[in-house]
This record gives C-alpha cells, sequence and structure tokens, in this order.
C-alpha cells in the first residue's frame, strides 16, 4: 500500500486522515479508548505473528479477547493495511526479542528488560509486555503490577523530550516549587502529562543527585542549574 | 592489557605505569562529575584539548576527565598539577588565558581563584576553607583517577588491598581487621560492617552473595554517586575483599537507573577489572573467583531498603519482607547475602592497606572513620564533604560550608532524608557520629544535610516529607500506609489555615504508633521528620494552628504580598516580574496588587531591592486596605 502522508502516529504506526477518522468513529461507537482499540487489534494480530516465527509460539488465551477484538480487527483493517500492521507489529516484537536475548531469557532480569523496552520506546506497549510475558514465562499481571510500581515505567506514551523538575529536599528549600510553576508555565502541561503532539513530558522527581547546583531540571539527560524562565524557553524552542 | 597471575606482575604492571609518568609534568584535570557538567564542565574540557592542541602542548600537557571534586556550587572545577591551583567557576573562554598563563609560563590567574572571607585569593586547592576543614580518604582520590582508566587508579596504589588480602591474609583474617576496625554501615543504620560479614560468613546455605547498594534514594544526598560515578574501582575494589572474605562468588551492584552516568563508568570498570584478571576466575592467579553483574533499579524509594532491593534483584516488585530472619542470613534467592552502601564497600581498601588501627584512631567512640555529606540547602558553599566522624555541625555548617547564604539566621539542619529530622541551632555544636544524631531525634542516614535559614517553614518542611514518604511507601503494612496518608491530611490542612486544637498531639500519636508498627525502616523512621519538627519547633506549629500565621511566611494559604505605599518607589520591577499581571502602578504611581489575581509565587518579594523593602509579606492579620489607584509615591530615595 502506498503510504499516505501521516498525520499522527499512535502506538507505533502512523495513521492517514482517512484511518484517523475511522478510528475516532469506532471509538466512539465501542466506547473505549484510541488505545485500546488499537492494541486490543494489535493483540489478535500477535496470533499471526505467532505462527510465522520459530520461537515457541505464543500458548496464551486470546479467545476471551477474540470476540471483542475480531469486529475491532475489522475496523483495525480500515485503519491500517493489515499486512502492514503486521509487519510494523514483527518488528516492534522483534526488537523486544533482541533485548531478551541480551538477558538470556532469564526470569529475574525481567526489571531490566523492562528498563530496556521503555527507554527504547519511551513507554512500554502492550503488545511488548504480552510478548515479554510468553518469552519469560512471568504472568502479565506479575509484569504490570511491576510496570505500575516503579516510577521509571509508563503505560501510556511519554513526549520525546521529558522535563524532569527536581522536588528533592535540597531543591526544595531553593524554590523548587517556582521552577516547576515556571515550566508549567512554559510547556502548557502539568506534571505527570505528555502534550498532544506527544512532544513534551512534564514529570517531578524526588532527587536527581546535584543538590549543590538546585533547583535542578534534566531535560533529555542534560542537567540545568536553576533556570530562569528565559532559559526554559530557550530550552523547550530547542527541543524539534 | 593483558591478565596479570600474581600479586608481583600487579606490582610491576604499577611500576611500569609510574615510570611512564613525570610527577612534575603539568596535568590539567577538569571536574566531569554531574554537578560540573550541568555546569558546563563537558565544554570547559573540549576546550583545553583544542587549545593546548592549539599551542602546540600535546607532548607537555597531561589532561584527565575526572569525577566530582565535591565543591560543586563552584562548578565548572578545574585543578592543574603538580601545584594543585584550584579555578573555579571556568568558562570555555578562560581557557586560552589558563593555558597561556598557568601552563606556558607557570603563573596564576587570579580572577578564577577562591575568594576568602578577607579577600585573599587561594590558590591550591588545599588551602580553599572547604577543603582544608575535610578528611578526605574517600572523595579524596576522585581527582586523582579519570574513572574509566583502571591505569589510573592501579597507579595510586589501587587493587594492592586485594593483592594483600588474596595473597597475605586468609579471609577471617580479612574480617577480623574489618571488624578491629570498627567500620559501621554507611547506608544509614550503622550496622557494625565486620558484624554483618560474620554473619553471613557462618550462614548455612550456598552460594552466598554481595551486594552494593548504590539506590540512592534519599533526597538531598548524593555521594553514592559521586564515588561511582568518580572512582567507581574503590567500591569495585572492597566488594571483591568482602567477597573474599565472606565466601561468595556472585555479587551485585544496584544502581537506580537515574544514574546513568554511574551505569556507564561501572560497566567500563568491570570490563577492565576482568581485562586484567582482576575480577573472574582465579583472581590475580589465586584460587579465589567471583563475578559482579550490574541490576539497575528503576525508581523506588523503599527498594533501597535491603529486603526489597534483593527482591528487586530477584525480578519482582521491590517490597520489604519482615526480616525475622535477616537478610545476612537468607536474603537474595533465601541464601545468606551480605549488603553494603557504596560508601561502607569504598572504605574497605584503605582499612585492608593502612589498617584496622589507623582507622580506629579517626572519629568518636563508636563511630569510627570518616563520613561523607552532602551539605546542601542555605549555605553558601554547597557540595560534597567528608569529614571525620565527631567534627560537630558548626564546623561542617559554618567552617567548611561557609555559613548561611545571604547572612542569614540559621534555623535549622535536616538529616537523614526522610528518616532523618530537624535538628535546630541549640544543637549546632553537637558532634556527628551515629550516637549523637540519634539521641537528638535525626539520624546519620545516607549523609544528606540540609541546611535551612529562617525563610523556612518547619511545618511546610515536615508536610514536604511525610508527602514524599506516603508516595513511595509500598503499602505493603497498614500504619506505614495508612498513617502517612492521615498525617499528611492533617498537616496539609495546618498549612492551609484548616488546622484545629488537638491535631499535634494526634499527629504524635499516629508518629508513635507509625514507629512501633511499621514492618520496616521506612516506616518506622517516618514519623522522625515530623516528630522532630514538633519538639524543637512546636510554636510554629501552634502558630499555624490558632493565629493562621505562617512565621517564616511559606505557607501560601496563610500569606499575602502587600507593597507598602511609604514605600514604593515606583520602579515598575515587581509589576514588570508578575506572570499573573496582579500588579499596577506605573512610573510616579504607588503599585497595588490585586489580591484576587495574586498567585502568591512571591516573584514581586524577590525582586523589590532591598533598600526599597517595599513589597511585604503579611501572614496572621488582614490586608490594609489597598491605596487609591493614581496615588503618588512619597518622596524618592
Amino acid at each position: 500500500m502506498p503510504r499516505e502522508k501521516s498525520k499522527s502516529k499512535f502506538v507505533g504506526m502512523r495513521l492517514s486522515e482517512d484511518q484517523n477518522q475511522a478510528l475516532n468513529r469506532l471509538q466512539k461507537d465501542s466506547k473505549t479508548s484510541k488505545s485500546d482499540v488499537l492494541l486490543r487489534g494489535l493483540e489478535l494480530l500477535s496470533e499471526y505473528y505467532s505462527l510465522g516465527l520459530d520461537k515457541p509460539p505464543l500458548n496464551f488465551d486470546l479467545r476471551a479477547l477474540e470476540s471483542e477484538a475480531i469486529h475491532l480487527a475489522e475496523a483495525l483493517k480500515q485503519v491500517q493495511d493489515k499486512k502492514q500492521a503486521v509487519r510494523q507489529m514483527v518488528q516492534e516484537l522483534a526488537e523486544v526479542d533482541r533485548i531478551l536475548d541480551r538477558y538470556h531469557g532469564q526470569k529475574n532480569a525481567l526489571i531490566q528488560v523492562l528498563l530496556d523496552i521503555q527507554a527504547q520506546n519511551r513507554w512500554l506497549p502492550k503488545p511488548a509486555l504480552i510478548w515479554v510475558s510468553e518469552r519469560l514465562g512471568v504472568p502479565l499481571a506479575q509484569i504490570y503490577h511491576i510496570a505500575t510500581f516503579y516510577k521509571a515505567f509508563s503505560l501510556t506514551p511519554q513526549g520525546r523530550h521529558v522535563f524532569h523538575v527536581c522536588l528533592g529536599t535540597a531543591c526544595q528549600v531553593r524554590g523548587a516549587k517556582r521552577l516547576l510553576d515556571n515550566v508549567v508555565g512554559v510547556l502548557g502541561i502539568e506534571p505527570g502529562q505528555t502534550d498532544a503532539k506527544q512532544k513534551f513530558t512534564l514529570t517531578t522527581v524526588n532527587c536527581l543527585g546535584c543538590c549543590a547546583l538546585g533547583p535542578v531540571m534534566m531535560v533529555d539527560g542534560q542537567y540545568y542549574s536553576k533556570p530562569g524562565i528565559k532559559e526554559i524557553q530557550q530550552i523547550a524552542a530547542s527541543c524539534d | 592489557m593483558s591478565k596479570l597471575n600474581s600479586a608481583a606482575e600487579l606490582k610491576k604492571f604499577r611500576q611500569d605505569i609510574l615510570s611512564g609518568r613525570d610527577p612534575d609534568k603539568p596535568c590539567v584535570t577538569v571536574c566531569l562529575g554531574t554537578g560540573c557538567l550541568a555546569c558546563g564542565g563537558e565544554k570547559v574540557y573540549q576546550a583545553f584539548v583544542a587549545e593546548i592542541r592549539k599551542q602546540g602542548l600535546e607532548a607537555k600537557v597531561d589532561i584527565r576527565r575526572t569525577g566530582c571534586h565535591g565543591f560543586c556550587e563552584r562548578g565548572p572545577l578545574v585543578v592543574i598539577f603538580p601545584r594543585e591551583i584550584c579555578y573555579l567557576k571556568v568558562t570555555p573562554a578562560d581557557v586560552p588565558e589558563l593555558v597561556a598563563r598557568t601552563l606556558v609560563e607557570n603563573k596564576i590567574v587570579d580572577r578564577l581563584l577562591y575568594t576568602g572571607e578577607d579577600g585573599k585569593k587561594i590558590a591550591h586547592e588545599g588551602d580553599i576553607p572547604f577543603y582544608k576543614h575535610q578528611s578526605r580518604i574517600i572523595l579524596g582520590t576522585n581527582r586523582l583517577v579519570d574513572p574509566t582508566r583502571i591505569e589510573d587508579y592501579i597507579a595510586l596504589g589501587g587493587y594492592s588491598a586485594l593483592a594483600k588480602s588474596l595473597f597475605v591474609m586468609t579471609p577471617v583474617e580479612v574480617l577480623d581487621e574489618v571488624k578491629k576496625s570498627g567500620l559501621r554501615g554507611r547506608g544509614g543504620a550503622g550496622f557494625p560492617t565486620g558484624t554483618k560479614w560474620e554473619t553471613t560468613r557462618n550462614a548455612p546455605g550456598e552460594p552466598k552473595y554481595v551486594i552494593v547498594n548504590a539506590d540512592e534514594g534519599d533526597p538531598g544526598a548524593y555521594m553514592n554517586r559521586s564515588v561511582l560515578e568518580g572512582n567507581p574501582h574503590s567500591v569495585l575494589e572492597g566488594l571483591i575483599i568482602g567477597a573474599y572474605a565472606i565466601g561468595a562468588h556472585q555479587g551485585f551492584i544496584y544502581v537506580r537507573q537515574e544514574y546513568p552516568l554511574a551505569v556507564a563508568n561501572l560497566t567500563v570498570a568491570l570490563e577492565q577489572a576482568r581485562e586484567l584478571g582482576l575480577l573472574g576466575d582465579h583472581i590475580l592467579g589465586s584460587e579465589f573467583s567471583f563475578e559482579v553483574a550490574i541490576h539497575r533499579g528503576a525508581g523506588a524509594f523503599v527498594s533501597g531498603e535491603s529486603s526489597a532491593l534483593m527482591t528487586a534483584i530477584e525480578g519482582r516488585v521491590g517490597e520489604p519482607r519482615l526480616k525475622y530472619i535477616r537478610t545476612a542470613v537468607s536474603g537474595l534467592w533465601e541464601k545468606p547475602t551480605n549488603l553494603n552502601n557504596v560508601e561502607t564497600w569504598a572504605n574497605v581498601p584503605a582499612i585492608i592497606n593502612k589498617g584496622a588501627a589507623w582507622f580506629n584512631g579517626i572519629g568518636t567512640k563508636g563511630s569510627k572513620g570518616t563520613k561523607i555529606f552532602s551539605l546542601v540547602g542555605k549555605v553558601k558553599n554547597t557540595g560534597l564533604v567528608e569529614v571525620p566522624m565527631g567534627m560537630t555541625l558548626k564546623q561542617v555548617i559554618f567552617d567548611i560550608g561557609g555559613g548561611i547564604t545571604g547572612d542569614k539566621k540559621f534555623k535549622a539542619v535536616q538529616t537523614g532524608g526522610p528518616s532523618g529530622g530537624c535538628i535546630p541551632a541549640e544543637y549546632l555544636d553537637l558532634p556527628v557520629d551515629f550516637e549523637e544524631l540519634d539521641k537528638a531525634g535525626s539520624m546519620m542516614g545516607s549523609g544528606g544535610m540540609i541546611v535551612m535559614d529562617e525563610d523556612t517553614c518547619m511545618v511546610d518542611t515536615a508536610r514536604y516529607f511525610v508527602k514524599f514518604l506516603s508516595e513511595e511507601s509500598c503499602g505493603k503494612c497498614v500504619p506505614c500506609r495508612e498513617g502517612l496518608k492521615q498525617m499528611l491530611l492533617l498537616l496539609e490542612n495546618i498549612c492551609a489555615g484548616r488546622g484545629r486544637e488537638g491535631d499535634i498531639e494526634l499527629l504524635e500519636e499516629l508518629g508513635e504508633v507509625m514507629t512501633e508498627a511499621s514492618l520496616c525502616a521506612l516506616g518506622t523512621t517516618a514519623a522522625n521528620p515530623l516528630l522532630s519538627t514538633i519538639k524543637y519547633f512546636r510554636n510554629e506549629y501552634e502558630a499555624h494552628i490558632r493565629e493562621k500565621r505562617c512565621p517564616a511566611g511559606v505557607c501560601k494559604d496563610l500569606i499575602h504580598y502587600y507593597i507598602a505605599p511609604d514605600k514604593c518607589q515606583a520602579c515598575l520591577l515587581c509589576a514588570k516580574s508578575c506572570p499573573t499581571g496582579a500588579i499596577s502602578g506605573d512610573k510616579g504611581l504607588v503599585h497595588v496588587i490585586d489580591q484576587a489575581k495574586c498567585t502568591k509565587c512571591g516573584a514581586c518579594f524577590e525582586v523589590c531591592p532591598s533598600r526599597f523593602g517595599a513589597v511585604t509579606r503579611i501572614s496572621g492579620r488582614p490586608v490594609p486596605a489597598p491605596v487609591a489607584a493614581g496615588t503618588k509615591v512619597q518622596g524618592r530615595k
């Protein structure tokens, strides 16, 4: 299928205007979130994927999901060419495979695996978690236990640039609150939020570990000591 | 690099490194710890590389990237050896001058030196008051090594303690030496390290494990980070020696994922140690084999607790368990496991090399050796300081830290992170060691030392810690989970002016129950910040509750900003800084704050020139009615 000019990107797929509209209609009908619609469709597709692989086939039970997923997958047809979606997902899960292989499929590496997936995608997509559960033999519920317990993980897509504002004690006594207010003002999102274009995510952290320079902010691995409102604007503007 | 197969080969390797080095050759060391990196240290380093090349000095001058020197407040730091001239706040623009003057002409550039209280310039690093009063057993080597070059560490005598342990001492002798040294855990609780090692060594069950706890989660503390980033081999050497004494063949280093540079430097360190045969099978040709794996934490404060950390390494959710049986006996995969803090491990090589008696000679009766503190908050010289146990708070804060920023009044120092407490001015002469801090209602903790001045509200501080802990509580046991929640509710009410009589007593009661009944150390110590502030600053709580007044002017719901009409000089500064446009006024006209629009951000208060002092903070009494619009300024100053 000739690739149309993409309008937005969602759970790893580029959607055209038509596809987006179809998705919106479907979302309205089924009263579920956009991501659920796509994820359930992807889950169904993961069965196709499993057939074409030399890795142990997926034995988890998708039947329960199937009746729901079938009509969602029908919708997915309108959303995106199935083959392409499968190919995309194969690629994504192959990445997950590479990560799993690095840890020789050891169960105790679960947190490390999730950290790597998080680093790669900026969030933990559900198909990836199902795949990890399958390959490591860890129940999905346990994976969700971990994914929701630790702060490093996100179950929703994060922005391309994450602003970490430190609210550690040392920064706190030196005016971290004001810094946070300023960042909120510049980015237009509250802590914990991601903007609609998935460009920025704003989070607060309890200590970035450079307390002598407080208040501190970290963006894309770069630390900023006592940034003023102008500097924050510059940083935000320099992000693509 | 080829494997070293004996102590003699290690010695020769070291001699070869040393003979290739000229101690008088100038060496530029640029601090590239996280603090200095944040202030642009990397650019300074690159500028030195470029300038030295430009001047054709590559052969005559060495340049070294190092970890944290400690004086983070004045970064980026550059120290030029052999004279150890310390330049502060260096920018890339300064580099050509430093190269031309100091490296070529051997002269000092005054303007980048430390300026003392008396206005005198201090060139030699060790003479700067911040460093002069410290004893830097662990941190001192940071500036001498490039953390990614094992040769630098070996040149300083690195891994000689390991060789001594393996070939001169038996495991029991190593253990006894550590026991005799009186070293206590640097992670917070201060458990005697030797005793812990012995328990694991004697516990039934194989294999045994050793763990480095680098899940430094205390807000306000970052010494573990600096040690790991700046000198990872010192921790690794300590760990291998400990493993030898305990009889472990597998170790883990648990690092929080927020410290990517520490993970990177450790990974390099492990590889280099393996290449040289200092890690792996038959270390230095001996019978002893040992392997280490790095495990990244995923961001949970409670996972720094030993049993929780071990569950996390097992790949499960890092929640603590009841420790009827110590982790030293039944830890990782229910095997005997010895876990120590980064700083504890880093002390081991020095103890083995210099002997227990030497270490025992430093410190107080019950607490031996030095402790690294992160001296931060409202203090002039912030950074990492390493001092002998028993130094008083006053010496640390005023002699090393240089006193309070802006010469305000000292109010309290918070030690021990969220498990510690706030110590008021009356206790400034308190010697800092495990016992004395405990007695004062605080604790050593991992070594955070957050200085607070008169502008800090103690109720708000307690609220801050309780909020932090309630978010970090894993929720497994009721006293901690529910106790913190209720505590936070009460404190938020007090801060918002909704406090009631009896709240203080209720808070105290909650604190006592939590201390008695919680499952792990997070819960049993969670009430410390609250109880210590009630103990020492009860009047502040009472002011909040009875007079609805915040004495420090911090709690937003209890304060208003007001421009005194007789003092306003109509300079427009506050009006320009106001983010919500709540200040009206024009040239020559008194400025007025519209209380309905004011978000109490305090920007106007900060920009109002101190010689005017027109913007004031009002708490506990009604705001005077605003002057009529268009009122003229009374008499220019």
